[in-house]
């Protein structure tokens, strides 16, 4: 901000206080009714036994000792969820960037290949998740068929508890492309200079993408891994519309079983206090998945020191 | 893991090895860019045109076994039994009018704190600031419960105040975070002179701003469009009447398995691909704001 215009501010000051209040009153109420009430309010529920037609009952640590202790799904769809992680994020990553650099060339028709690698994710997520549904089929999808033709071996892939979870990473990679344009700002950012002393210094192709490229995009690497995992975490579409948790507990992700607690199926009883402390423990993880990179990353990120 | 790995292993060499932007292609270099870039194309083509192939076809030949790519004869009525099955005309409906309100709320009111938080000084400010952008790690499922329950006792269960009024109320934090980055880029000189000529803060916001931000907030209202017309657990979970559902929902319970029945998927994709029209249009008549807002993102993240 320029010495004019704090100026500026400064003698304005009593009408500006009570035009600004006015300004972010709605996003100030809610903030309060969309971010702190439900943040206390679940903390609380989460320490209850509640059905949501009866008052809840305090019950202590006792949702997280039956999370951690007894519910036999619970673990299983704690490795489900991060199977997946382990699975999307780093291929994801290395797709997106490789897609991005791959369209950062000057070619004629890059534009075409940049615009329908990033149309699935234009897509409505439905529209893509049930058309791969069904591409999926063993018997009649598009796979399967291809695969066939080429004489590779198929799969049941959604229908089989090896294959369930890879096929909805797979069906997520299709949407690689919002990953994709994110890298490509990034690059477009890095100086040419860079690039052309590097040429003249003789630098092979692979230095360049690791002294150079990969340096330079670290903050946006940084902030892509973050976004990607913490997506990841809270995957429900997909595993909802293409297995909805099964075979067996194959892909019930933590999501998908919050949400089978709190909103069950007509005819059993929600365990909203129960799907709550589920809740908390994505919250933590999530938490802790963000402080973790930032804390491992600040070591490795470059950033311009320079005054802007 | 037996196909996985494969198309991993095809985009990556050419993108190591032509990591160099800026230099004329060697013609080698040609040949493996264009082969990689038709495998690229057809990935995400294919199985959009299989897609129109499938709603062509008769719903028996979907399950001809071998099946085959191409159907023998065309079905058209599909793409009209198809939407008239699914209820497509009114879903539409629903998720026009859910769609429509919730940009206009949450485009509005992110610009609104924008200004404030870019251009006013206030105590509080930067609070403010802090506790918008921080909400952002807030993941939207800790909500869903508490805010369920609150729904449900001022009777607003299975109606579509829970999927438009949040956006009212500054819904997104991200929003806000754009708006505030890009009104801090406008000169505050043009403040001044407004000022000077007499206007009050909801004149400049409205006549000045609004017209100075315009590929701020047509950014925004495309990301908020996506948002609200792909949001399928907020609905799922809010409205129970299906005459209600928008077309995320609707669409999705029309191919769950329901009592045993296989679901029609001629029809189901017929009726897939005008569910899918709106959004392209808006890809395709607004292709520059969707590049352009994420390499906002981008740029502001960098500093």
């Amino acid at each position: 901000m320029s010495r004019a215009s704090r100026n500026t501010m400064s003698r304005n000051a009593g009408s500006d206080v009570k035009a600004a209040y006015l300004f972010i009153a709605p996003a100030i109420i809610g903030f309060t009714v969309f971010v702190v009430y439900p943040l206390i309010r679940s903390f609380y529920l989460a320490l209850t036994k509640y059905n949501g037609l009866t008052d809840p009952v305090f019950v202590g640590l006792g949702n997280f000792r039956r999370l951690f202790t007894v519910d036999p799904a619970f673990w299983p769809s704690l490795r489900a969820t991060g199977y997946l992680v382990v699975l999307y994020v780093p291929l994801s990553l290395v797709l997106g960037l490789a897609l991005a650099m791959f369209c950062n060339q000057r070619f004629a028709g890059v534009r075409v290949v940049r615009t329908l690698a990033y149309l699935p994710v234009v897509l409505p997520a439905i529209a893509t998740i049930t058309l791969w549904k069904f591409i999926l089929d063993p018997q009649v999808g598009l796979l399967n068929t291809i695969l066939q033709r080429l004489h590779l071996p198929t799969s049941l892939w959604l229908q089989s508890s090896q294959m369930s979870m890879p096929s909805v990473v797979l069906v997520m990679l299709w949407g690689v492309g919002g990953t994709m344009i994110i890298f490509l700002a990034a690059l477009q950012a890095v100086p040419t200079e860079l690039y052309e002393a590097a040429r003249v210094d003789g630098a092979g192709s692979a230095s360049v993408f690791f002294r150079i490229t990969l340096p330079m995009i670290s903050p946006i690497m940084l902030l892509q891994v973050i976004l990607q995992t913490t997506a990841a975490l809270q995957t429900f579409n997909q595993p909802k519309i293409l297995t909805n948790g099964g075979p067996g507990f194959s892909t019930n992700v933590l999501m998908l079983s919050i949400y089978n607690n709190g909103f069950p199926n007509l005819g059993r009883i929600p365990q909203l206090g129960y799907a709550s402390a589920q809740v908390w423990v994505l919250f933590v993880i999530i938490i802790a998945v963000i402080a973790l990179t930032a804390k491992f990353t600040s070591l490795w990120t470059y950033s311009d020191n320079t005054p802007d | 893991m037996t196909t996985l790995p494969t198309d991993a292993a095809v985009v990556t060499p050419p993108a190591t090895t032509q990591a160099r932007p800026t230099k004329k292609p060697r013609p080698a270099g040609t040949t493996a860019w264009y082969v990689t870039a038709l495998f690229i194309c057809s990935v995400m083509i294919v199985p959009l045109l299989w897609m129109i192939t499938i709603g062509l076809k008769s719903r028996t030949a979907v399950f001809d076994i071998p099946p085959k790519l191409l159907p023998h004869e065309f079905t058209w009525s599909n793409f009209i039994k198809g939407p008239e099955v699914i209820h497509f005309p009114r879903l539409l409906l629903n998720s026009t009018i859910i769609t429509a309100l919730s940009v206009v709320g949450g485009v509005m009111t992110a610009m609104m704190a924008g200004y404030a938080l870019a251009r006013l000084r206030f105590p509080g400010r930067k609070l403010w600031f802090y506790l918008f952008v921080g909400s952002m790690l807030l993941p939207g499922v800790v909500g869903l419960i508490p805010l369920f329950q609150l729904y449900k006792s001022i009777g607003w269960y299975d109606s579509w105040l829970p999927l438009i009024v949040p956006a009212f109320l500054g819904g997104n934090p991200l929003f806000i975070f754009l708006a505030r980055q890009y009104f801090l880029a406008i000169p505050y000189s043009i403040d001044e002179a407004a000022k000077i000529d007499g206007a009050g803060h909801f004149r400049i916001f409205t006549q000045v701003m609004l017209p100075l931000t315009r590929p701020a907030w047509i950014t925004m209202s495309i990301l908020a469009f996506q948002a609200s017309w792909n949001d399928f657990l907020n609905p799922l979970v809010y409205l129970y009447s299906s005459d209600k559902w928008p077309l995320s929902v609707g669409m999705a319970s029309f191919i769950s398995p329901f009592a045993g029945k296989t679901p029609d998927w001629s029809y189901y994709m017929a009726t897939n691909l005008l569910y899918m029209l709106p959004p392209l249009i808006v890809f395709f008549a607004a292709q520059r704001y969707f590049i352009q807002g994420l390499g906002a993102l981008g740029s502001t993240n960098q500093k």
